[in-house]
């Protein structure tokens, strides 16, 4: 199992929204997909699936959450 | 960096090389009597009279400059005489081509183009239209007045019409074209196809090209042309403005099927000499003007040199150029070679040229060689050429004579009206948005962004009266992008461009999700030319179009200088009133990046009559005066604060409305009550006079917070009002203090509000030094303790306070040497 946390994204950056699923909760993804767009107040970035399998969503759309949260697992 | 695009090593890193510099030089060899067949003996000959028309109405300014005296005409003209007698080919070739509805923006030296445009414009219009357009200009009070003064109608009334208001434009009447307020480098007159000349050398360029982008978006199947002299290609804008023309973008990215690039032709009157430095061999590098092309795009913009001194070799290349404008193939560049005979102006001696080459270009004198051209293929009778001559100059002083009389042609009565001029800078009124969404447009719910835009808390405070983050609440940068993204669904006319505009949502995010549901043509990454971006707002609202364009950071207005000063700011009075100018110009001002991206030049921008200027500090008055700046039918400046784009909205309780409102310009804004002393803050120095109000309450001191919000227009009532009660008055900005706008409203609060004044007024700026480094921006930036330390120092010397802030220094002796 592999965990897909919200990353460091600038030194005064604390928590980012989660804009949009690219892949619903259950779907079989391929590390390197992007799996997910996340957004501070002036950037939106995808994040990319860190390993190949199950992809479980944690953190729903339009939900905020803070550097390190965990936002999907990876089964 | 659209990802339609991929940048691919294997095609970018493969060795080929470039071939294909293919341009002709004077290519022109279509036998006359082949012109005649095609085109008719009369319209060639009315070619000739229109070359006439313009050799005598420009013979007649340079008598009237030189001797003051026109064919027994006396006449005192004070302004400028930028001839162009030898020219007069390449302005009639030109026009003969082009439609009546084709637009042409001239250059400093523009008589010939203007008046052959129009008078080709006559030729062709229906006699019908050329009497609805009599009728329209000006309530047909100058048709009445012509055919008063010169007794014709019909064609001859509306060539008379021309001549007439142009001439009175040029003599700064009341009834010149337009309302003796352009004068003889800025005349036009749009029905006829006559956009704006331009007294600043190339600026037409630019103006043309978002013209051209308007008429690309409306597909009215008209075209703009750029007359430039050979000088300007040494201006940077024009540069700018035909990469802006070419950009790869319209042909691989745009889907509005306007093709790969804007219909404009560049037109390069290139008369060898830039005033009196030699282009080709001294000035430029170039050897052939048109080998310029070749630098731009694969299309090497279509560019040839042409004769000049040929009016049909002229009409010939531009009729090629024109039907590949029209099919989407533009921009295209002519390179028209021809030589001006008389000097730059009246006070040129010729330094710079030999008499002898003066003597070799008399001896290819347009007019005389087209005549004898005529005259040779039998079309015009060996008299008849100086029969023409004579009779044109008739015209000529005939409507002199009528434009000199100020019972015709009255001067502009400034004396009667003192303000009257000042009042055409701003028309004040502004455009109703449609109900419906605009064409094109893409369903906002289909946009992350937009959706996590929509969650957004309104009120940027809790329950509990604390301040949310950024990303909970409507922040300003929200604030403005709803009111924009409001304008941009529902009005097609509004077109937004500016440097990574697109998908990055512009350099700070104002906006993101936009690209995810407006087409390229509606918004677009520019190339990092700020003097393109700025020029093609104007010539795009000069056609009908409204204009939405960022300068990333407020430093760039130095790129855009003359965009911004003389064209932005000036056109709508320059027209005499008739003309709007919807351009919105986004301008960010930087912090923590030193002293070329943190300037607050608000000062700068307020000097320059003609532009309304706006600096809101709250998302709620951001929204609505972006709103405001969106639907003014006046060109306004707003200025955004990069500190300030995370604030969420603290003053108004039930925070940020959803639903579009509108904020008036010019009305300042109580944000704390008070009543010791009236703090006036400009921008983001609203949070640190709130900090320090805060701190003084705490020693009994109450300060009247008022947001300026606007600076220009300012309504100083409220100010004035507050002062009446407080008696004590200071202004904050971060603009360096000399030449502010605090300093003006300084000066203003204290002449009218003088004698509530306790103790003279206090500016509080930012000191008159580069804008130092992230770290020591405190030092500069006035901070809260700053604020503390002026107001105890100058209005309450009696409580002794203890001063914090580094500034004690002396102002007095800080200005001896000069800081």
């Amino acid at each position: 199992m592999t965990l897909l946390p919200v990353p460091q994204l600038g030194n005064e950056i604390t928590e980012a929204e989660v804009s949009e699923w690219f892949r619903p909760d259950g779907a079989e993804v391929v590390q390197g997909e992007p799996v997910v767009s996340i957004s501070t107040t002036k950037m939106a970035i995808d994040l990319e699936a860190p390993a190949s399998g199950k992809l479980r969503i944690l953190i729903a759309e339009g939900d905020i959450a803070e550097v390190g949260t965990v936002l999907a697992r990876i089964e | 960096m659209p990802k339609e695009l991929l940048v691919d090593p294997s095609v970018s890193r493969a060795k080929t090389r470039l071939e294909g510099l293919d341009i002709l030089v004077h290519a022109y060899d279509t036998p006359i009597d082949d012109e005649i067949a095609a085109h008719g003996a009369d319209r060639l000959i009315e070619m000739l009279r229109h070359m006439l028309i313009i050799r005598e109405f420009e013979g007649m300014l340079a008598a009237f400059k030189a001797q003051g005296m026109y064919r027994e005409i006396a006449y005192t003209y004070k302004g400028p005489a930028h001839l162009s007698i030898g020219q007069e080919a390449a302005a009639v070739g030109s026009a003969f081509a082009l439609d009546p509805d084709d637009h042409i923006f001239g250059s400093h030296r523009s008589h010939g183009e203007f008046l052959a445009k129009g008078l080709a414009a006559i030729a062709r219009l229906p006699e019908a239209r050329l009497a609805d357009i009599m009728a329209a200009h000006d309530g047909g009070r100058l048709r009445d007045t012509v055919s008063t003064a010169l007794g014709r109608d019909g064609r001859a009334l509306a060539e008379d019409f021309l001549l007439f208001g142009f001439l009175a434009e040029i003599f700064m009447k009341a009834n010149g074209f337009n309302g003796g307020m352009g004068g003889s480098m800025h005349a036009f007159f749009p029905p006829f196809g006559c956009y704006p000349n331009n007294a600043i050398v190339g600026a037409s360029a630019g103006i043309a090209t978002g013209a051209a982008l308007r008429r690309r978006l409306v597909r009215d199947g008209g075209i703009t042309v750029a007359h430039a002299g050979d000088g300007a290609t040494g201006c940077g804008p024009v540069w700018e403005a035909m990469n802006f023309a070419a950009m790869g973008q319209y042909g691989r990215l745009w889907q509005d099927g306007g093709g790969r690039g804007l219909p404009v032709l560049f037109f390069f009157t290139n008369n060898f000499y830039a005033m009196g430095g030699q282009t080709s061999g001294e000035t430029m590098a170039w050897d052939r003007l048109s080998r310029i092309g070749a630098g731009i795009s694969p299309t090497g913009l279509h560019a040839e040199t042409v004769d000049g001194a040929n009016p049909l070799a002229v009409a010939e290349a531009v009729a090629r150029k024109r039907r590949l404008l029209v099919t989407g193939d533009g921009p295209a560049l002519l390179d028209v070679e021809c030589y001006r005979l008389c000097g730059h102006s009246t006070t040129d001696a010729n330094a710079y040229r030999t008499r002898e080459e003066i003597k070799l270009w008399e001896d290819i004198d347009p007019i005389r060689r087209f005549a004898e051209t005529l005259e040779a293929a039998g079309v015009l009778a060996p008299q008849q050429g100086e029969a023409m001559r004579q009779d044109v100059a008739r015209r000529i002083a005939a409507v002199t004579r009528a434009v000199v009389d100020p019972r015709h042609a009255p001067p502009v009565d400034v004396a009667a009206d003192p303000t009257r001029i000042g009042r055409l800078m701003f028309s004040n009124r502004h455009t109703t948005l449609p109900t419906d969404r605009a064409p094109g447009v893409g369903d906002p719910a289909a946009s992350a962004a937009l959706r996590g835009l929509a969650r957004k808390a309104r009120s940027g405070l809790t329950e509990a009266g604390e301040e949310m983050p950024p990303l909970r609440a409507i922040t300003l940068r929200d604030g403005l992008a709803e009111a924009i993204l409001h304008h941009m669904t529902h009005d097609e006319r509004l077109v937004a461009w500016g440097e990574e505009c697109r998908e990055w949502g512009g350099a700070f995010g104002v906006y993101r999700g936009f690209s995810d549901i407006l087409p390229h043509h509606r918004l677009f990454n520019s190339p990092i030319s700020e003097a393109a971006i700025v020029a093609a707002a104007v010539g795009h609202a000069m056609e009908g179009g409204r204009s939405l364009v960022e300068l990333m950071y407020a430093d760039f207005i130095g790129r855009a200088g003359d965009e911004i000063f003389n064209q932005m700011a000036k056109w709508q009075a320059m027209s005499g009133g008739q003309m709007s100018l919807p351009v919105v110009l986004r301008a960010s001002i930087g912090s923590k990046y030193g002293a070329q991206h943190s300037q607050d030049w608000t000062g700068l921008i307020t000097h320059i009559p003609g532009l309304k200027v706006v600096y809101p500090a709250t998302p709620y008055d951001a929204k609505g005066l972006m709103a405001t700046a969106l639907a003014s039918e006046d060109p306004v400046v707003v200025f955004e604060s990069q500190r300030l784009y995370d604030k969420v909205e603290t003053f108004r309780p039930d925070g940020v409305p959803v639903d579009p409102y509108r904020i008036a310009f010019g009305t300042p804004e109580v944000k704390r009550a008070g009543r010791d002393v009236t703090i006036l803050t400009i921008g983001p120095a609203l949070y640190p006079a709130l900090a320090a109000a805060a701190e003084l309450s705490v020693a009994g001191i109450e300060v009247e917070v008022i947001d300026a919000r606007t600076l220009v227009p300012f309504d100083y009532q409220p100010v004035l009002d507050s002062v009446a009660r407080t008696g004590r008055f200071a202004i904050v900005t971060e603009a360096s203090e000399r030449g502010s706008f605090a300093q003006t409203a300084a000066a203003t609060v204290a002449r009218h509000g003088f004698a509530h004044l306790v103790a003279p007024p206090r500016v509080i700026g930012a000191p008159n030094w580069i804008v130092p480094g992230a770290d020591m921006e405190t030092t500069y930036f006035p901070q809260a303790i700053d604020i503390v330390d002026a107001v105890m120092a100058d209005f309450f010397p009696d409580h002794r306070a203890n001063r914090r802030g580094v500034r004690d220094w002396d102002e007095l002796a800080l200005a001896r040497v000069g800081l």
